[in-house]
């Protein structure tokens, strides 16, 4: 008989181990019939949480073979298929606190959460009495955001997070971004600011948020709204809109990146001499860069000057 | 000791609509308890709709014809004056959570969106995709926040201490701790939702959807009101139970038997498919037992067709209702018809609210909203789209009765309240140390067992009485239960053993109710007295508990305007 062997991470507190369950194969199951399995006939002590079973309390995220899912839409089968083993290893989302086994602690990101005022801030069109008029492309526009069920799957997969405690979680963003595009909204700036000051230019575009995300909701484009906003909010002092501006700059005067005066844009002169110097004179030594020649417009550049110009025309009919 | 003015003691719906209304007053110390994380609450999983006049969609519909819907839908068990009030002020509340940044789905003039919806004579579930709770939830929530409302998620309610007919104070467990607290207050609002995991495998609900504030309240002496109205969802998923929304039939899709037949036409041919939930799910049962379903056993199940919608109308207004159905079931509604069957859904009894502007209970100082609570409006079946109504409406009134309710009252006897929480941590201890005895989990599924076949869609007396000798022998052994966890930190076992004695009261009530109830109304179906007896039974069950003793007792139905006439669709 085919089994599959659960290696679990437990943690009662003080002590943390692996233990191992096997289970009889059963085909058309997930990963939370499994985890149910284990608790109710070997061991009732496996800690857990569970609700709705399908997909939208977001209680039961956990990492599987490294990967965080939601156990309750997960299919066993599929993880045998892409893994190619029968032993699946079952540990608590990363970037949390743990409390027991495989539950973690949620009060640390609802303080965190509250920072972007995750809440509308309504403007003067609407009242309690009245309601608001908003147009299906306005509620368009806040559809796929709202379908997050906070489910910690995004800040467990961030590797900005993992080394950056100041950032914020994907989903914190996400709920900055809900708001700051909702039509109804009287201030998008006080749900962008509050990102912008916990390091919103630090993502690292790893898409580890994105691809993991049980709603897939596209938190990528939603970051990337964000900085756009900041920019126009006049926050272009800081490196990573120094950064931005950079290349849009770079592209539009050469139609490529100017990766000598890059950095020195990004990060001032004085910073780049102090801190990038090593390794730009290894990137000179292994004639990866040459200071000495200056980047020339590319052929066709005109095409692309005409695509910012285009993109410019749009963005100003959008405003 | 903890001391608040207001706790509220569940963070659905109801509870923080109690919470929000309640902080209102920044004089109040308002508590908000929480066995979950609040927004995992199982108002999320809520996916169709809200009702309200609007009149957006359809500008004949009304107040009033939202009114006599309900009441028609209740099978004239529900009290109309509740009723009237509650459809009267419904639109206020889709605009005040539209002012909160409920993100609705919007008509081409830009309003909240309207949908036909079971047993509506017009369209007027308002939505959000399909994910109405879930947005919901997450937007009183987030007012919540900004209201600042003191949130102790993971803390179980335990017991409401009350001496005299008043509210003392509750008991509470902090489940990350393994401490037992006494907490005191003014006023509490009891918002713990359902309970109808007494049907353990085949139910829409939650795990945690126990009904411990409804056992809780019904041990401190507060009556259950009609607790044998359970409603069965026509359209759960074949294999697990799990629940595909309404807004599938409300849509425009067919149900089939295993000749193709839209067999709906024989039981309620002008409504079809948008008859109300017990009437279409006892047609499916029917179909079924009558051999015309598909597969046998606890797999029987007849067909939801949705291609004739098309790939877009899927796509656009039933994205969550295709994931499922891929998800649990692999099938892709857009390809293929889904299996689907009745499951358990939701508990029409509950809590004896006895005024229903203030939501207050027969205990001065408690208090109780949602789907723990009966007041009733719903009478012996609820409507789709009623219930998101019924939290938020409600649970707003029962924050503000609260409110008024802790303005003038006291802090109760605090020594009854810690000598009822010293009593818990010796219970916590014994189960703790327990090495033998019987299997929970063994029990709680015999106790679901008995209740799908015995007390589920359809009822006969002799089959109720076998679930009561069955209920009662699963107490015996409850009582020498074996949890296996010596843990004080996060002890889900003890946790599912509080939750495990409280669905076995309520499971005894619901059968106790139904074996007194000698006939047929909306939800309850006795195949031995198939037809509504007015004469006898045109009132409200109370099941009372004095100790190991459960006593029954009726109240009558407060009709205003509609007189009882037979319910046709
Ligand atoms: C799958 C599904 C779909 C539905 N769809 C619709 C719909 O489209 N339209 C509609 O109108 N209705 C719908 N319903 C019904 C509706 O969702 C519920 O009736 C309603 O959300 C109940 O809300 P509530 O606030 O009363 O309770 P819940 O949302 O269940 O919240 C209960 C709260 O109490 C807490 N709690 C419970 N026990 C304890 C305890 N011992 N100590 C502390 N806290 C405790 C829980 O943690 C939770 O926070 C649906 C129901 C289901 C199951
Ligand atoms: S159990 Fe609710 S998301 Fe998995």
């Amino acid at each position: 008989m085919r089994t599959i062997t659960f290696r679990i991470q437990r943690y009662d507190g003080s002590r943390s181990w692996f233990q191992e369950y096997v289970i009889p194969y059963e085909s058309g199951r997930t990963v939370l019939w499994a985890l149910i399995k284990i608790r109710e006939e070997q061991d009732p002590t496996l800690t857990f949480t569970a609700a709705c079973r399908h997909a939208i309390c977001g209680s039961c995220a956990v990492r599987v073979n490294g990967h965080s899912v939601l156990a309750c839409k997960t299919s066993l089968d599929e993880l045998l298929k892409v893994f190619q083993t029968d032993v699946l290893e079952v540990t608590p989302l990363s970037n949390f606190p743990v409390i027991r086994d495989l539950v973690v602690d949620w009060r640390p990101k609802t303080e965190r959460l509250k920072t972007v005022k995750p809440w509308l801030i309504p403007t003067q069109a609407g009242s309690a009495a009245t309601g608001f008029a908003q147009s299906p492309q306005e509620y368009r526009r806040i559809a796929s955001p709202t379908d997050c069920i906070q489910c910690g799957i995004c800040s467990s997969e961030c590797e900005q997070l993992a080394e950056n405690p100041r950032f914020l979680d994907p989903f914190i963003l996400n709920r900055a971004y809900r708001f700051a595009v909702d039509s109804r909204d009287a201030a998008p700036e006080e749900h962008i600011r509050p990102a912008l000051e916990s390091d919103l230019w630090k993502c690292l575009h790893c898409y580890q948020c994105v691809t993991h995300c049980p709603k897939e909701i596209r938190l990528d484009q939603e970051i990337a709204y964000l900085r756009q906003q900041t920019i126009r909010m006049g926050e272009t002092d800081n490196p990573g809109a120094r950064h931005a501006l950079a290349f849009h700059d770079d592209v539009r005067n050469t139609g490529r990146l100017d990766e000598v005066t890059l950095p020195i844009k990004t990060e001032g002169l004085l910073r780049t001499v102090t801190r990038r110097l090593p390794f730009a004179m290894r990137l000179i030594r292994t004639g990866k860069v040459n200071p000495l020649q200056r980047p020339r417009p590319v052929r066709g550049i005109e095409g692309i000057r005409k695509i910012y110009a285009h993109v410019k025309e749009k963005e100003g009919k959008r405003q | 000791m903890l001391q608040y003015d207001i706790v509220v003691v569940g963070a659905g719906g109801a509870g923080m609509s109690a919470a929000l209304a309640a902080s209102r007053d920044r004089h109040l110390r308002v508590a908000m308890l929480s066995k979950v994380y609040p927004t995992r609450s199982h108002t999320g999983a809520a996916q169709g709709g809200i009702n309200a006049a609007m009149g957006f969609r359809d500008p004949t519909d009304s107040v009033e014809k939202h009114f006599r819907d309900t009441v028609k839908g209740s099978d004239f068990l529900a009290d109309q004056d509740a009723v009237e009030f509650f459809t009267a002020g419904m639109p206020d509340i889709i605009r005040e959570l539209d002012y909160y940044g409920v993100p609705f789905s919007r008509d081409e003039h830009g309003r909240v969106a309207q949908r036909p919806f079971g047993g509506a004579s017009s369209p007027r579930t308002c939505y959000s995709a399909d994910k109405t709770g879930h947005v919901i939830l997450h937007t009183l929530f987030e007012q919540c926040l900004k209201n600042g409302v003191e949130f102790f998620e993971d803390w179980m309610l335990l017991s409401v201490v009350v001496s005299d007919g008043k509210l003392d104070g509750i008991v509470a467990l902090d489940i990350r701790t393994g401490e037992i607290h006494p907490i005191l207050a003014r006023a509490v609002v009891i918002a713990t939702g359902g309970f109808g995991r007494i049907y353990w495998t085949r139910t829409t609900n939650a795990f945690n959807m126990t009904g411990d504030g409804t056992a809780v309240c019904f041990e401190a002496g507060i009556p259950l009101k009609d607790p044998e109205f359970v409603q069965f969802h026509p359209t759960g998923l074949a294999r697990t139970g799990i629940l595909v929304s309404e807004a599938c039939r409300g849509e425009g899709g067919y149900l089939l038997n295993k000749h193709g037949e839209r067999f709906m036409a024989r039981y309620a041919p002008e409504k079809m498919e948008l008859g109300p939930r017990d009437l279409v799910s006892r047609a499916i049962e029917t179909e079924i037992r009558e051999g015309r379903g598909f597969g046998e056993g606890l797999q029987a199940h007849v067909l939801l067709d949705l291609r004739h919608l098309g790939r877009e109308k899927i796509l656009e207004r039933l994205p969550q209702v295709r994931d499922l159905a891929l998800t649990f079931e692999g099938v892709d509604v857009i390809e293929k018809p889904v299996g689907i069957r009745p499951s358990a859904h939701y508990t029409m009894g509950g809590i004896h609210v006895q005024d229903y502007r203030t939501c207050a209970t027969p205990v001065e100082g408690v208090h109780a909203a949602g789907e723990c609570s009966c007041i009733s409006v719903h009478g012996a079946n609820r409507l789709g789209g009623n219930s998101l109504a019924e939290v938020v409406f409600f649970g707003k009134y029962a924050g503000l009765g609260a409110q008024e309710t802790a303005r003038h009252r006291d802090f109760g006897n605090e020594k009854r309240v810690v000598a009822e929480a010293q009593r818990w941590a010796r219970v916590f201890e014994t189960m703790r140390k327990k090495t033998t005895g019987h299997n929970l989990f063994q029990i709680r599924d015999r106790m679901a067992e008995t209740m799908w076949y015995n007390v589920g869609i359809f009822r006969t007396e002799k089959d109720m009485v076998k679930a009561l000798h069955t209920l009662d022998e699963l107490w015996e052994m409850y009582q020498d239960a074996y949890i296996g966890d010596s843990s004080v930190r996060y002890n889900q076992a003890f946790v599912h053993y509080v939750e495990v004695g409280n669905l076995l009261k309520l499971a005894k009530a619901v059968t106790l109710g139904a074996i007194a109830r000698k006939e047929s109304r909306g939800s309850h179906a006795r195949e031995d007295y198939p037809h509504r007896n007015d004469g006898e039974f045109l009132k409200h069950t109370l099941v009372y508990k004095e100790g190991d003793r459960y006593r029954l007792d009726y109240l009558p139905v407060r009709i205003t305007k509609y007189p009882p006439e037979e319910r046709k669709y």
